[in-house]
């Protein structure tokens, strides 16, 4: 099977440009709705997340699941009706309740309310987050600090291994996949409740180093092509490039996927969603890579090889 | 075939070291994994101290660090976090609650004699205080969601005016030099046989001791107060029988009998023993993990991890032939490389921490993937087996040192800029990647070499089933 990626480019911008697009108008909605491109979490607004579960020593405690509706009864008493309730674990035996920051007397009394209700509770198994708003702020900074710093810091390095242009389009790469991970993840706010915490920074960052794994390995491939066959035209060594270096993108994607797979079928709650804003980034990542940076080098050489009315470029 | 046998000595070596280092030197758990409770205290300035420098900071973390210890939980860490924060890690602990209000109160505690005629004037302005302390604990009942602009503007009058009270009341008390720092001890204990009702017992140094008994002398008999202030709030206003006239009241120390609860009084016995704080802090942040549902969310995304690289394992294997088992032995002895030089760091493993670890395995397994891919391509194009693993090696090289710069670039941003847990996840990551370029550039390469040094393995197909070259004539092994 050969693959004329520079050929059908159009195909592949198209399909892009629609994927961007979409993500786009998810990240507005999510604006709208909840004053981010993507739902904000706890540790970025700040608030009080409670997490209990009953005791279980006693079985014949915990036959019932616990009713939302109770629980929000109670939540009602304390003045608390803003706040979002889930209940946790197979056996509905755990809840979550995230409310605006309560100070130490607030929660005491919330947390013996819910005792009241829950019956004996396992402290081993319960959770409390507690963000007050100037943290949250620091984190998000401290999150997107680390992304700015991390573009700028891959342009530079790969200006020096390759050219400025290069570096300028893996970095359109890149953004191409955060963009698409940031609007997945928008309409998973929108529509499942999903709430982006520190982690989903983490995830953004991962994204980026290893997509421009996959951009580099291409980039890579086209230089040295570039430099042995001088005389071929730039579409086919950027072609070829891609041809060459296809298995190696797809067992590498499949099998960096496959483990993150089985912590989104098996794993704790904690890093599902983690896993799962990987497997997407991961995912756009390959195609960008394979579809989008190597078909926009081969129409930008192009382009100012034929303004220069010059050969292609043989770096 | 010396050397690389030799290389293969010195990586078996380093597996064995690696098994004996994770043995001995057991990993360090995040809070997040074994439960515990992490604390950010922000140091607040105030109108004496308008700027946090690092002697405040010092000075913060020092009293902190005595209340942390009077908590009585093992391993605690507390240490600064830019320039005007606290960090706080109390593993294994239950009611973060108490740490919260324990380590937040600043506990300036001071014993102030009252000016005398001002008996009336203290009456009076007492019943002010408690009244406008019922009316704002009447509209903060009412709940931030639903409190109207007029309750709100109220609510802003009160507590102006109680601060004012309050100010009025300090104003009819002596300034005093026997504060919280003359302690030499403090104890609660329960007020009769009931256990309602607490009381603290303090014991002053010798300094406090005279301080004291020279100021119950003073206004023993007079009938005015000795006002006991806990920041600047009055919380017990005992007097001084007549019979301590002459004397005062010797031995060195008192009871504080105001209204405790048994929770109210062993927290002010923790901040007394500590020290006052001399700037009062904030928890702006508190993250307690129970130390089951930690050990259970690590235990499902670990098995899950394994299972999962399991099958990148067996993939490697059936895809890439002989060349893909060697690759699975030398991801073994990468893994457990990397997690050696974890425990020999002392890095702390968190959630994020095992997520790194599980992705740094994937740039592992892409190293080899890379050199594989290739080294099939040159035996497409017609050349030897052994130089096609060579050149194999020696063209991915590139690739693999950019792609794995790039993603320690990455890496360097997130533990500069990040906090918490995104710099747990940054190293395990980094740590992996550097441990990889390694791996795949020693393990593999001399596992492969050596093993084909052995004419029974030196066969196309063990590399590259049902091969196509690109040339016709030469599909023979060298």
């Amino acid at each position: 099977m050969k693959l004329n990626v520079v050929k059908q480019r159009g195909t592949w911008w198209f399909v892009s440009g629609l994927l961007i697009l979409a993500s786009i108008a998810g990240m507005a909605l999510s604006w709208a709705q909840f004053n981010g491109p993507v739902r904000p979490g706890l540790d970025f607004i700040g608030g009080t997340r409670l997490q209990l579960e009953r005791s279980c020593t006693d079985v014949s405690a915990c036959t019932d699941p616990i009713d939302i509706a109770d629980i929000r009864a109670i939540l009602d008493e304390q003045e608390l009706e803003g706040s979002s309730l889930q209940l946790i674990g197979d056996s509905g035996q755990a809840v979550s309740i995230r409310t605006r920051t309560l100070t130490v007397d607030e929660q005491a009394t919330l947390r013996s309310a819910l005792e009241g209700y829950l019956g004996q509770v396992d402290p081993t198994a319960s959770k409390i987050d507690v963000v007050g708003p100037t943290i949250g702020r620091q984190l998000l900074v401290a999150g997107l600090l680390s992304l700015l710093v991390a573009f700028a810091g891959i342009t530079v390095y790969l200006s020096l291994r390759f050219k400025f242009d290069y570096a300028l389009l893996a970095l359109v790469a890149l953004l191409h996949d955060v963009i698409i991970t940031l609007g997945v993840f928008s309409i998973l706010g929108l529509t499942a409740g999903y709430e982006a915490d520190s982690l989903f920074i983490v995830a953004l960052l991962t994204i980026v180093g290893f997509s421009v794994n996959d951009t580099v390995v291409i980039y890579d491939r086209i230089r040295e092509n570039f430099k042995r066959m001088a005389e071929r035209s730039v579409n086919d060594v950027v072609s070829d490039a891609v041809n060459q270096t296809l298995g190696r993108s797809i067992n590498t994607t499949m099998t960096t996927v496959l483990p993150l797979v089985a912590i989104v079928i098996f794993g704790g709650d904690t890093l599902k969603f983690f896993a799962l804003a990987l497997i997407v980034g991961f995912l756009a990542g390959a195609y960008s890579s394979i579809f989008i940076a190597s078909t926009l080098l081969a129409w930008w050489r192009s382009m100012s090889s034929s303004d220069a009315e010059m050969s292609p470029a043989t770096e | 075939m010396g050397k690389q046998r030799s290389m293969l000595v010195v990586i078996v070596g380093l597996a064995i070291a690696a098994i004996f280092t994770i043995v001995q030197l057991p990993t360090q758990l995040g809070l997040d994994l074994r439960g515990g409770s992490q604390l950010t205290l922000q140091v607040l300035t105030n109108e004496q101290v308008t700027q946090i420098s690092e002697r405040e900071l010092e000075a913060v973390q020092r009293v902190i660090e005595n209340r942390v210890n009077g908590l009585g939980v093992s391993e605690a860490i507390v240490q600064s976090s830019g320039q005007d924060q606290l960090l706080i890690q109390l593993p294994g602990v239950s009611d973060p609650g108490q740490a919260q209000r324990v380590l937040g109160g600043t506990a300036q505690l001071e014993f102030r004699a009252q000016k005398p005629g001002t008996e009336g004037e203290l009456r009076a302005i007492s019943d002010v205080i408690n009244q406008q302390e019922v009316q704002q604990a009447s509209i903060l009942a009412v709940g931030n969601e639903n409190i109207s602009d007029e309750q709100l503007a109220e609510l802003e009058k009160v507590t102006a005016d109680l601060q004012a009270s309050r100010e009025t009341l300090l104003d009819l008390f002596d300034g005093s030099e026997l504060t919280g720092d003359k302690l030499r001890d403090a104890l609660a204990s329960p007020l009769g046989t009931s256990g309602q009702s607490w009381q603290v017992s303090i014991y002053f140094n010798n300094e406090g001791g005279s301080l004291f008994t020279e100021m119950t002398r003073n206004i023993a008999g007079t009938g005015r107060v000795l006002g006991i202030f806990l920041d600047d709030r009055l919380i017990s206003a005992p007097t001084v029988d007549v019979q301590y006239a002459a004397t005062g009241i010797p031995g060195g120390s008192a009871t504080i009998s105001g209204n405790f609860n048994a929770d109210a009084a062993r927290d002010l016995e923790i901040q007394l023993r500590g020290g006052a704080l001399p700037v009062p802090v904030e928890v702006v942040e508190n993250r307690t993990v129970g130390a089951t549902l930690g050990r259970d969310s690590i235990q499902r995304s670990l098995y899950a991890g394994i299972a999962g690289l399991a099958l990148v394992l067996v993939f490697m294997a059936v895809y890439y032939r002989l060349p893909g088992i060697l690759a699975d032995i030398a991801l073994v002895v990468y893994a457990l490389l990397t997690w050696a030089a974890y425990n020999i760091l002392g890095v702390t493993m968190t959630l994020p921490g095992i997520a790194g670890f599980i992705l740094s395995i994937g740039m592992a397994v892409d190293a080899n993937v890379l050199i594989f891919e290739r080294t099939r391509e040159e035996l497409r194009a017609g050349k030897t087996l052994y130089r096609s693993v060579e050149s194999g090696f020696y063209r991915a090289f590139s690739s693999i040192l950019d792609s794995n710069v790039t993603t320690i670039i990455a890496c360097a941003a997130l533990f500069w800029f990040g906090a918490g847990l995104v710099k747990g996840f940054a190293l395990t990551l980094a740590v992996g990647v550097a441990v990889s370029l390694f791996t795949a550039f020693t393990c593999t390469r001399n596992l492969l070499f050596f093993i084909i040094s052995f004419p029974q393995f030196r066969k196309v197909d063990y590399f590259a089933p049902s091969l196509t070259t690109d040339l016709p004539s030469t599909s023979q092994p060298s």
